[in-house]
């Protein structure tokens, strides 16, 4: 196992190469100047210019890669053109409001999907089955950010329960951080526990039609039992794909439940450094971001072991 | 004689202290202390004054920094941290300011004419304004600690002004980050001898000022941006709401005491929430087609003509307005009417002129055969993209062929750089407190105006320092510009900002908020 996680982590290295080089020839091809959105609208071309120079953007690309490469090397992510700070830092800052908002995504997202796809899959043609999966359609069909601007409506603007937005850390005002969470979380995670509760119910709908299930009920087993210990572990191998791909999806739709939710993590730092071709930070969030989605998967990987027994690793 | 002085003196005394007992007694009736929380639109690309015109730097800093002069309620330079208006000698070529004594920096220093000299430098090193001005000065010195000479090349106009404007303002540094961080490179450190003290920035979360305690206000009562200053609240919090939507629900919901570019379509919605005012911010922007004249198709002046004749600006701003009459003004003259001094009212110019015949007559003129006008434009400021919109339709009523092209702020900027890449681009222009400062109408700012008799008559504007006369060519200025062309103006549009009913004190007549006299009735 631990010559296979060490591969695996070796692996990275390469695969984060092509990422940043792909995203760094990306971004400085798309139009737009920093410079000019940093000097603001009045600014005239020889500032501009002055500008660019101390910033070296003046400087041919593959000079300006090779410094990146450099650097990156160093461990140094280099320095936001807009923020006035480096860009690790930038995105340390950031880490913990997406962390968390990823969490409770994936709580929310898990604790609706996968008690729906059994209750679903182990009473399959019953109404509980058409009202939760009927359920599961209008999770995957409604927009995310559509959810979260009717839940602000409903919860924040005429009930006035919630926050409408913002942030609170959860190491200084725990209580505060879960009122600011709470619709952000259920917006993330609705559409994917839909998503969820459908894999999860044609999971155990398979299962339970397997001749150890039969052997189970015939041993004379009760129902529950054969549900959670014999079915629900056996439908488990691909839910956890699915939850893990969850996650990594869940990187991708922060951004937008960020941006509604004012909430300061890394989703909305990129949207930022794409508006205002903030080069050095959107390297940063791809780089880390990569590395996020590579850990997922290897994390998957590895609950898989765990879950069955008969997946052996060398 | 002596008798008058001293009943001159008696009396000035008796006024004095009468203005003293009223503000006092005016201070009884507002409270200190508080949290006052302000959304806006997002984070500035720095906090440092003379490094960008951006216009959320300019409202920040300004809370932070202070000049050596501000503007008033009408627009005219107030002193600020000179004591006084600068003594000018009779060739008009040397200005002495005296500074006022004690003024502390927030770091605890006191201001003298050190800082100043080092400061306004650098300003005039790297601000758009600083630089015009620069532009026709020998050299800055100080004179004595408390004094600081200024000898200018010939005699100008700009040169109080230029001091005073609130944009990539003349702000007043210490010496030793004036000197640290050279004109090219942002200051990474913001220390003032404003009312507000910064002390923490944390990007996309908040900036926290805290009242400066040590903060010395003019006796002068308030006017404008200028003259007495006093904070009540213990701390200004602002707060990055990128999403303007979230920024209207966050002041209805009180979340927020008080938020600045909102969306125009809320307007309605806001004026009939409870514990909620909403706040035409008047003058925002006058919306302007700006033309290229370097290259391309809209160097023919008389396609330029045609262009302005076509256009019916009413329901233009109307429909860019949200449907709102009090959102826009429909005004020709080229500096707001809030800017008394220099706003015009001229008859007869070809604006708003909605004449499709003197159009196609302009345009057979111009031997115009339908070529495609590269006409870029941003959905980013949703104003800029809608009246774009709007003009192609009535444009290509009128024979134009209009090739719309939307990109991002970011590409925007960029490419209106570039002489090649368009043919019109779509902007709005800010208040400019003197006819000099009008970028438009000179030949450093994207679109190029290059015109013989602007540039005189902008050199002679710049020369002339009797204010009738200043007028007088002003006036030229805006005959020509219409008859020119450079750009093509439309209406005023207005800003809509909105606060909480226990906000108090708020000036709601200035053009960039100010949170200095405002106190919280919670």
């Amino acid at each position: 196992m631990a010559t296979y996680l060490l591969r695996r982590l070796l692996a990275l290295v390469p695969v984060m190469l092509v990422v940043v080089t792909i995203v760094f020839f990306l971004i400085h091809l798309i139009p737009g100047d920093p410079v000019a959105v940093i000097l603001g609208p009045e600014a005239n071309a020889q500032q501009i210019e002055d500008a660019r120079r101390e910033l070296g953007l003046d400087r041919p690309l593959h000079e300006q890669l090779v410094r990146f490469y450099t650097r990156l090397l160093r461990g140094d992510l280099g320095r936001s053109y807009f923020l006035d700070r480096p860009v690790t830092q930038a995105l340390w800052e950031r880490t913990e409001p997406t962390l968390v908002l990823m969490a409770g995504g994936l709580f929310v997202a898990v604790l609706i999907g996968v008690p729906s796809g059994i209750v679903a899959g182990a009473y399959q043609g019953s109404w509980w089955d058409r009202g939760l999966m009927t359920l599961a359609l209008l999770g995957v069909c409604v927009p995310g950010f559509w959810l979260s601007l009717n839940f602000i409506y409903l919860f924040s603007v005429r009930l006035g329960w919630l926050p409408v937005a913002g942030y609170a850390s959860v190491f200084q005002d725990p209580v505060a951080a879960l009122r600011h969470m709470l619709l952000p979380a259920v917006s993330l995670g609705f559409n994917q526990s839909a998503l969820i509760a459908r894999i999860a119910r044609s999971c155990m709908i398979e299962v339970l039609r397997q001749d150890y299930i039969r052997t189970a009920r015939a041993k004379g087993l009760a129902e529950r039992s054969v549900i959670y210990l014999h079915a629900f572990r056996n439908a488990l191998v691909p839910v956890v794909t699915v939850i893990g791909i969850t996650m990594a999806i869940l990187i991708g739709g922060a951004v937008v439940t960020e941006i509604v939710f004012n909430i300061p993590g890394l989703g909305r730092l990129i949207i930022s450094a794409i508006l205002r071709r903030d080069y050095p930070v959107v390297q940063g969030v791809v780089l880390v971001t990569a590395a996020a989605y590579m850990l997922i998967n290897l994390v998957v990987d590895v609950v898989y072991a765990f879950i069955d027994p008969r997946i052996r690793y060398v | 004689m002596p008798s008058r002085l001293i009943v001159r003196a008696v009396l000035s005394a008796l006024v004095s202290t009468a203005l003293v007992a009223g503000s006092a007694s005016e201070a009884v009736a507002q409270k200190k202390g508080g949290v006052l929380k302000v959304g806006n639109l997002g984070e500035p690309p720095t906090l440092d004054a003379h490094w960008t015109t951006a216009t959320i730097t300019e409202v920040l800093a300004n809370h932070i920094y202070e000049g050596l002069y501000s503007l008033d309620a009408k627009s005219q330079p107030t002193p600020m941290l000179a004591e006084t208006m600068p003594a000018v000698s009779k060739d008009g070529l040397t200005y002495t300011f005296k500074l006022r004594q004690g003024i502390k920096f927030h770091n605890g220093k006191e201001m003298t004419s050190a800082d100043v000299v080092a400061s306004l430098n650098r300003w005039g090193a790297q601000s758009t304004y600083g630089k015009t001005l620069y532009a026709r000065v020998a050299a800055v010195r100080a004179v004595d600690k408390y004094t600081v000479e200024m000898k200018v090349k010939e005699k100008t106009a700009i040169v109080v002004i230029s001091l005073a404007i609130p944009n990539n303002s003349a702000a007043i540094y210490p010496q030793e980050i004036a000197e640290k961080f050279k004109p090219a490179e942002k200051a990474t450190e913001w220390i003032g001898t404003g009312p507000f003290k910064l002390v923490e920035w944390k990007p996309d979360r908040h900036i926290k000022m805290v009242r400066f305690d040590d903060y010395q206000p003019r006796k002068e009562a308030t006017s404008g941006y200028g003259g007495r200053k006093v904070v009540h609240v213990n701390e200004l919090l602002w707060m990055p709401v990128p999403d303007a939507a979230t920024r209207v629900a966050q002041i209805e919901t009180g979340e927020l005491d008080f938020a600045d570019d909102l969306d125009l379509n809320a307007y309605e919605r806001l004026k009939k929430t409870a514990g909620v005012q909403a706040i035409v911010a008047k003058p925002y922007y006058w919306l302007v087609g700006v033309f290229n004249k370097k290259e391309g198709l809209m160097t023919n002046q008389k396609l330029r003509q045609a262009w302005q004749a076509a256009l019916d600006i009413e329901p233009i701003m109307k429909n860019v307005a949200g449907g709102h009459a009090d959102l826009y003004r429909m005004d020709s003259s080229l500096a707001f009417v809030e800017n008394a001094p220099w706003h015009t009212k001229l008859q007869g110019l070809p604006w708003n002129e909605r004449n499709k015949e003197k159009t196609k007559r302009l345009l057979r003129e111009a031997g115009y055969k339908g070529e495609p006008i590269r006409f870029m434009t941003t959905q980013e400021y949703k104003w800029m993209y809608d009246f774009a919109l709007l003009s192609k339709q009535q444009l290509e009523d009128a024979g134009f062929t209009i090739d719309l092209q939307v990109v991002d702020w970011a590409t925007l900027v960029k490419r209106r750089n570039n002489s090649k890449e368009y043919d019109v681009f779509t902007t709005g222009m800010g208040n400019f407190y003197d006819p000099t400062h009008h970028i438009y109408l000179g030949p450093n700012w994207p679109g190029w105006t290059n015109d013989e008799d602007l540039n005189r008559l902008l050199s002679e504007l710049a020369g002339e320092t009797d204010y009738k006369k200043r007028f007088v060519l002003w006036e030229q200025v805006t005959r020509t510009f219409y008859d020119r062309v450079p750009v093509a103006r439309y209406g005023d549009l207005f800003g809509l900002r909105a606060m909480r009913s226990h906000v108090k004190g708020f000036d709601t007549t200035l053009m960039r908020p100010r949170f200095h006299n405002v106190w919280l009735e919670k």
